[in-house]
């Protein structure tokens, strides 16, 4: 409640130092809260996801935003993965986790006849995660407005926390973390070490008809360092010998993602349809097809419904059990992993979502403030199908999961 | 080693192949004329590809910490995801 009042006091401020003629919104303010839950006997997993972004617009040209969201997750995993061939007790080693992760962001844009400039600065911490990040972006429309290109690049500098092994170390002697204590504070047994990430993107959309408006999206990423879970160890002997899990250093990531959507006069519905594709250097094949469709209820209300569906086959060095005397040489036999997200699977998602938008103009502002204001609130059903994956042959039972998030947006 | 660089040959194929297929689409798009006055459908909020952002990247945050791929809608830092 202090919080809002000094939000308030700060915002009439901005007001009443910005001369009304300069322009008729100033400012942006939009918190919201997501859940998401997995109604699992075994992991219920629960992130709550609070958040709130505050974009200024002193200026026609310049913007200065900033942001803040935090995840806070509860529930158990488990930190060894065993096979079908696994005489290991895989499901009742789960233990039982509570952390953190706290992001903050700051950034401005410069904008002029139709063309955008920003760049953002994100700095993250969790208690075995820190994370620092640029992204700058670059826009511009032409073709008298029916065209539009974006191009953006994202550097992130993150570390994780590992147990002190060297280097040097053979990949089967390394060991998983227990906990997170002494991360980051020089604590026995642990050490910091580097995440690099590179993300490049490029977007197109483009109108073609007053009723049709397509968007291609490419994107690439590079990671380097350590991308294992530094908490999960796999049994990789027939007598059970446990090492932390072991990827390979580098990672290169590609996406096309190409969206269309289509208004139907008759309807009075938008319609949109999307498929992307997506490629890595660990082998990983992966195919979304979306479909969504949007009507209004009444001049402010709209409502959404969307349906997604997921496939990808596996990582080339995917195993559901690496005790069956893979050749050393090979990809099972170099690298392992616990990991169910390079595993082959497929999932479904359904959805919907409520939108409420009022606009005012600025001699009728609505509560004297606001020249807009949005509430959205949206609720998807998320099933995934782990075509091989289980813990010590058994199936995993965490496969369902509801998302939840309720957002507000006020224009002053 | 070599199974790395034929896989990043094989997605810089595949990555010209698309961006050929762009320039041409691009190329085309320049015929195409949708005057001011017939963009009242398209200036709506419901044909604007992500109308909610908050709501998009809470999603696609959910997404990306359940599946083995990522990208395609937006430029963002890392995070663990270890969980």
């Amino acid at each position: 409640m202090q919080l809002s009042r000094h939000f308030a006091l700060a915002l009439g401020l901005l007001l009443s130092a910005l001369p009304g003629r300069v322009l008729a919104q100033v400012a942006d303010f939009a918190p919201r809260a997501s859940v998401f839950w997995e109604p699992s006997g075994t992991s219920h997993l629960l992130v709550i996801n609070p958040s709130a972004e505050l974009s200024v617009t002193p200026t026609e040209w310049l913007d200065v935003h900033a942001g803040y969201e935090a995840d806070i997750v509860s529930g158990a995993t488990e930190s060894l993965k065993g096979g079908r061939l696994s005489t290991v007790d895989i499901v009742s080693s789960a233990t039982d986790f509570k952390d953190t992760r706290q992001q903050f962001s700051g950034g401005f844009g410069l904008q002029r006849d139709g063309t955008k400039l920003s760049a953002t600065y994100t700095y993250g911490r969790e208690s075995d995660y820190r994370s620092n990040a640029i992204a700058v972006q670059a826009g511009t429309t032409f073709l008298q407005k029916n065209t539009e290109l974006t191009l953006a690049y994202g550097r992130g500098f993150d570390q994780v926390c590992t147990t002190a092994f060297a280097d040097s170390d053979g990949a089967s002697v390394k060991q998983p973390l227990d906990s997170s204590k002494g991360c980051f504070k020089n604590g026995d047994n642990r050490k910091a070490r580097e995440v690099d990430l590179d993300n490049f993107q490029t977007g197109w959309t483009q109108t073609w008809t007053p009723e049709l408006a397509t968007q291609l999206v490419l994107y690439g990423a590079l990671q380097h360092g350590f991308l294992e879970n530094p908490y999960r160890a796999v049994v990789i002997a027939p007598a059970g010998d446990q090492a932390l899990e072991n990827h390979p250093d580098n990672r290169t990531r590609l996406a096309a993602g190409l969206r269309a959507k289509y208004y139907v006069r008759s309807l009075t519905t938008a319609f949109s349809a999307g498929a992307r594709i997506y490629r890595d250097t660990w082998d990983i094949l992966g195919q979304t097809y979306e479909l969504e469709a949007e009507r209004y209820l009444s001049p402010e209300l709209r409502l959404l419904a969307h349906a997604r569906y997921y496939r990808q086959t596996e990582a080339a060095f995917w195993s559901d059990d690496y005790t069956g005397g893979e050749p050393e040489d090979g990809p099972r036999g170099q690298y392992w992993t616990g990991d169910r997200e390079l595993s082959p699977l497929w999932s479904y998602m359904l959805g919907g979502r409520l939108l409420y938008r009022k606009e005012a103009d600025p001699q009728h502002r609505l509560l004297s403030v606001m020249l807009g204001f949005e509430a959205s609130l949206s609720f998807d059903l998320m099933k995934t199908a782990l075509e091989e994956f289980t813990w010590g042959g058994v199936e995993p039972s965490d496969t369902l999961g509801m998302f939840g998030s309720l957002g507000l947006r006020g224009e002053f | 080693m070599m199974k790395q660089q034929t896989a990043i040959g094989g997605l810089a194929k595949q990555l010209g192949f698309v961006v050929g297929v762009t320039a041409l689409a691009l190329s085309a798009a320049g015929c195409v004329t949708v005057r001011p006055e017939q963009r009242a459908v398209l200036a709506d909020p419901s044909m604007q590809f992500d109308a909610d952002p908050g709501d998009g990247a809470a999603r696609e945050h959910v997404l990306e910490n359940r599946e083995g791929s990522s990208g395609g809608r937006s430029v963002k830092g890392g995070g663990c995801g270890c969980n």
